[in-house]
């Protein structure tokens, strides 16, 4: 009984939340399939564990977890492929890039490493409150912050011209 | 800066949403759920490394003689009767299984008996063996916890008909139910199916209607209980009931009504079990074939 209302609590979750998680899962892989195979696979994770959600209110931190989990994961796996053969990657995947206009902004937020980018995506873009993305990212609010800080401040370093009195 | 948070907040809002992201997340979800109730591999405990596994096999095969032995006793000729003819019991910390295999005896009609009685043997044969193969799974993974109960209730026994409801309830975090019918014309010696009852086919939209009227008075009077049908104005996350299948599981009751019976899951939310409607005779009175069995 329990589990059937966690499951609903859950699903409603995903519902609500799918193009968020999609865009979230976007900004890690740069491209729609990645994308939307991350969003499949992390709601066959949370399914597959959602005993493991003690606090059905936390559910969407729980969840947007398992995202951000999962694109990491993903970037690791291909990262690796990469390392590997860089050439043949280029040779059997053309394009895996979506072509984005704006490149000179794009570039900074991904060159950011991705502890600094889930942070800023997940504070500013998917508007959550600090505690909210501590959650999200297993870590306590004060390295959140210091974080965030710092990210502001590389993004700040490349755009060097920017103002930044208003930071935080 | 913060203009520049900006740009990248519009950029990072202006990432198209492909259009198959819809049905993709609505399977994905339909998907995991089935999947979670067919097999639960949670709750792994490493625990199991040396328990001590006793497994009764029994079979108590009451015989088909003491049976018949019954059934020559004057004044019971008519007398069908169910009997637990073989028992599977399964008892392991973490695992236990009780499966029961009905069989009816002293029908006239021995082919049917036979055909009935091998159905039931072999379906929970078949379950037993599936138990005894996801136990060795769940073993190799580390352990974890499963049930399996299987029996039958003998729902109707008048002198036209005889139903007997088996059910199937398989527990490993959360459990399952499923249940099936047989019912027997016990003058004719058949097996009553539901299209049979029926001159043609309209008796599907003819109840499904009915049960459907009977799903949102229930949902009006008790706020507890919830369908899933359209009219319930919940999301279409879940499998809607929109019909019952052309062969029901069904049975008649002892007042001669029509029963239909759907399986936990399959129309409402698994705190409701397994479900069960009367349809009221009036509502398919012109559909029947006559009103032999269903007045």
């Amino acid at each position: 009984m329990l589990n059937r209302k966690t499951e609903k609590i859950l699903t409603n979750c995903i519902i609500e939340n799918k193009e968020n998680v999609y865009r979230l899962a976007y900004s890690y892989v740069k491209n729609k399939e990645d994308a939307l195979d991350i969003v499949q696979d992390s709601i066959y994770k949370a399914m597959d564990n959602l005993e493991l959600l003690k606090n059905p209110d936390a559910v969407k931190s729980w969840f947007y977890r398992i995202v951000v989990n999962t694109s990491l994961d993903f970037l690791r796996r291909n990262k690796k492929v990469q390392t590997m053969e860089p050439e043949m990657i280029d040779v059997y995947c053309p394009g895996a890039e979506d072509v984005y206009s704006d490149i000179d902004l794009k570039r900074t937020l991904e060159d950011l490493p991705t502890k600094y980018r889930s942070v800023i995506v997940l504070r500013y873009f998917e508007d959550m409150k600090i505690s909210e993305v501590a959650e999200v990212l297993n870590e306590n609010t004060n390295t959140i912050k210091t974080r965030l800080y710092q990210a502001l401040q590389l993004l700040r370093v490349k755009l060097k011209d920017e103002a930044s009195k208003e930071l935080m | 800066m913060v203009d520049h948070l900006k740009d990248l907040h519009k950029e990072y809002s202006e990432v198209p949403i492909p259009e198959q992201l819809d049905l993709m997340v609505n399977r994905s979800l339909k998907q995991s759920l089935k999947e979670r109730r067919k097999k639960r591999l949670k709750y792994k405990w490493f625990a199991s490394v040396g328990v001590a596994a006793i497994v009764f096999l029994i079979a108590i095969n009451t015989s088909i003689t003491v049976a018949s032995a019954l059934s020559s006793i004057p004044g019971v000729e008519r007398l069908i009767k169910v009997l637990t003819i073989k028992e599977y019991i399964v008892a392991e910390e973490n695992y236990d299984a009780n499966i029961k295999v009905p069989a009816v005896t002293n029908m006239e009609n021995k082919e049917l008996e036979l055909g009935l009685n091998n159905k039931y043997l072999s379906e929970n044969k078949a379950l037993y063996d599936k138990f005894q193969a996801e136990i060795e799974e769940l073993k190799k993974q580390g352990g974890g916890h499963l049930g399996l109960d299987t029996g039958y209730e003998v729902k109707t026994d008048n002198d036209r008909i005889f139903s007997i409801g088996r059910y199937v309830v398989e527990t490993s975090g959360s459990s399952s139910e499923e249940v099936t019918f047989d019912t027997i014309d016990k003058m004719n010696q058949i097996l009553i199916t539901l299209p049979m009852l029926f001159k043609d086919e309209q008796y599907i939209e003819r109840i499904s209607q009915n049960i459907k009227e009977q799903m949102i008075a229930q949902m009006k009077t008790d706020p507890n209980i919830v369908y899933w049908i359209p009219e319930s104005g919940d999301d279409e996350l879940t499998d809607m009931f929109t019909s019952i299948s052309k062969d029901q599981s069904f049975y008649i009751n002892n007042d001669g009504k029509l029963v239909i019976v759907f399986n936990e899951y399959d129309v409402a939310p698994g705190a409701m079990g397994s479900v069960e409607f009367v349809i009221p005779t009036e509502v398919i009175a012109g559909d029947l074939v006559s009103q032999m069995y269903i007045q």
